[in-house]
């Protein structure tokens, strides 16, 4: 899935990954720079979804004032 | 004997002009006043008497139009059909029923909420839980209420990217609870279920608010497929409904604040999970680097040490090899003897200070 389609959750859940590799035993030094970018542009794509993704906000058109 | 002027009837004609009149003056009408001789027949026919000090007139209902309970001695209000039955007795056929004086209500809502409860409905298993951040969702409101505009602008102001179905309903009032319940079942029937059904009211008065007391309301919140979040009136505030959701929040707001979470404060997380990455890898590099430091001492201590075995190894040797120098033996007064030992031959014996020319004399062996 691309960057793009993912949902701010998606990349969220990327970003906790991405960051706790830091912590893990799989860090490895000569891969931390490249992660590291990962991470950050990531970071940059969430705020950036946070900041102009709007709620889509449909008003149902059926009546409810009876039964159809 | 004169003709009267005035149409002659049969009964049942009659029965049927004075239902007509009634309907003509008194289409639906609401009277206050007390229950008295309550009593279900067959399980499907209610009936009872509404009294005051001054009268009182016959009730007919289905069991299925009795929202919430009622018993001899409440206050309600009724809104009924004024009607001459076929045997001429006057009745009232009751469209609504509820109770009007406080204590009543709350006598009400005791005894629907004794009975749910026995039912299970309000049970802590049956509790479900909310996706933590839904990406389609359900409100059931009246998008006049003011409580709706609260949960709208909690909502963006918390959150984006969310698909938010609305269904405009009345929350108030006497239909109020059949047209939340046909909302709840149209969400309830859709192809692409919404994630959370959330119903929103603002706050109002105990009579406002009872909607959310209607026995048939609360069980088809309770039948909800879809997880149900409600957010009534206010904190104080508690409905039957509030108990059956799967989730409750204090008002309208509260629900929105439960719905999602802030933006700012995962903007502010997201960054502090960046910003903890380079001191992160500064210390990893400080660690390995203290890592190879240690690793070089130890090595640089064991040649250390090898050296220092070597040293005093050669400095044994070298003990030895002192203690075998000639000049060391001769200086302890011994004397080195050059030559053959052969009788009458020239020999030379060195001590530590001469060397002495000699002859041999004899030889003997040992």
């Amino acid at each position: 899935m691309s960057l793009k389609n993912k949902s701010i959750q998606d990349k969220t859940v990327e970003l906790t990954k991405l960051v706790s590799w830091f912590d893990s035993d799989e860090f490895e030094l000569e891969l931390a720079l490249d992660k590291f970018k990962q991470a950050e542009e990531l970071a940059a794509d969430i705020e950036q979804d946070l900041s102009t993704l709007k709620n889509e906000i449909n008003i149902v058109k059926r009546k409810f004032d009876s039964e159809k | 004997m004169e003709k009267s002027r005035n149409p002659v009837f049969s009964v049942s004609d009659f029965i049927a002009v004075a239902n007509q009149t009634l309907e003509y003056a008194f289409s639906t009408v609401e009277i206050e006043g007390e229950v008295a001789s309550f009593k279900i027949n067959q399980s499907k026919f209610v009936f009872f008497d509404i009294k005051d000090s001054g009268g009182s007139v016959g009730c007919f209902m289905t069991v299925w139009q009795m929202r919430v309970p009622i018993e001899d001695g409440m206050k309600v209000v009724v809104s009924a059909v004024p009607k001459l039955t076929q045997w001429g007795k006057f009745s009232l056929t009751i469209k609504s029923i509820r109770p009007s004086g406080e204590g009543d209500l709350k006598k009400s809502f005791e005894l629907l909420k004794a009975k749910l409860d026995k039912e299970g409905l309000f049970a802590p298993e049956r509790k479900r839980l909310l996706p933590r951040i839904p990406q389609h969702i359900a409100v059931i409101s009246s998008t006049q209420a003011a409580g709706y505009a609260d949960f709208i602008k909690i909502l963006n102001d918390r959150w984006g990217g969310i698909k938010v179905d609305i269904a405009h309903v009345q929350v108030q009032g006497s239909s109020a609870p059949d047209q939340i319940i046909r909302a709840i079942d149209y969400f309830n029937q859709q192809e692409n279920l919404p994630e959370v059904l959330v119903i929103i009211r603002g706050g109002g008065s105990a009579d406002d608010l009872s909607t959310f007391n209607d026995e048939p309301l609360v069980r088809a919140i309770a039948g909800s497929r879809i997880p149900t979040l409600l957010g009534i009136g206010h904190e104080i505030d508690e409905s039957l409904a509030d108990m059956t959701a799967d989730v409750r929040a204090a008002t309208p707001s509260n629900a929105a604040q439960i719905l999602v979470p802030d933006k700012e404060e995962i903007k502010r997380a997201v960054n502090t999970q960046i910003d903890s990455l380079l001191p992160r890898i500064s210390q990893i590099i400080d660690q390995q680097k203290q890592l190879i430091n240690d690793k070089l001492l130890s090595v640089f201590e064991s040649i250390e040490i090898s050296f220092d075995g070597y040293d005093r190894k050669i400095e044994s040797l070298k003990n030895i090899l002192r203690q075998l120098d000639p000049k060391v033996i001769l200086a302890r007064g011994y004397a080195l003897i050059r030559g053959e030992a052969i009788v009458g031959e020239i020999i030379q014996i060195e001590t530590s200070k001469i060397i002495i020319g000699a002859e041999v004399k004899n030889v003997i062996k040992k």
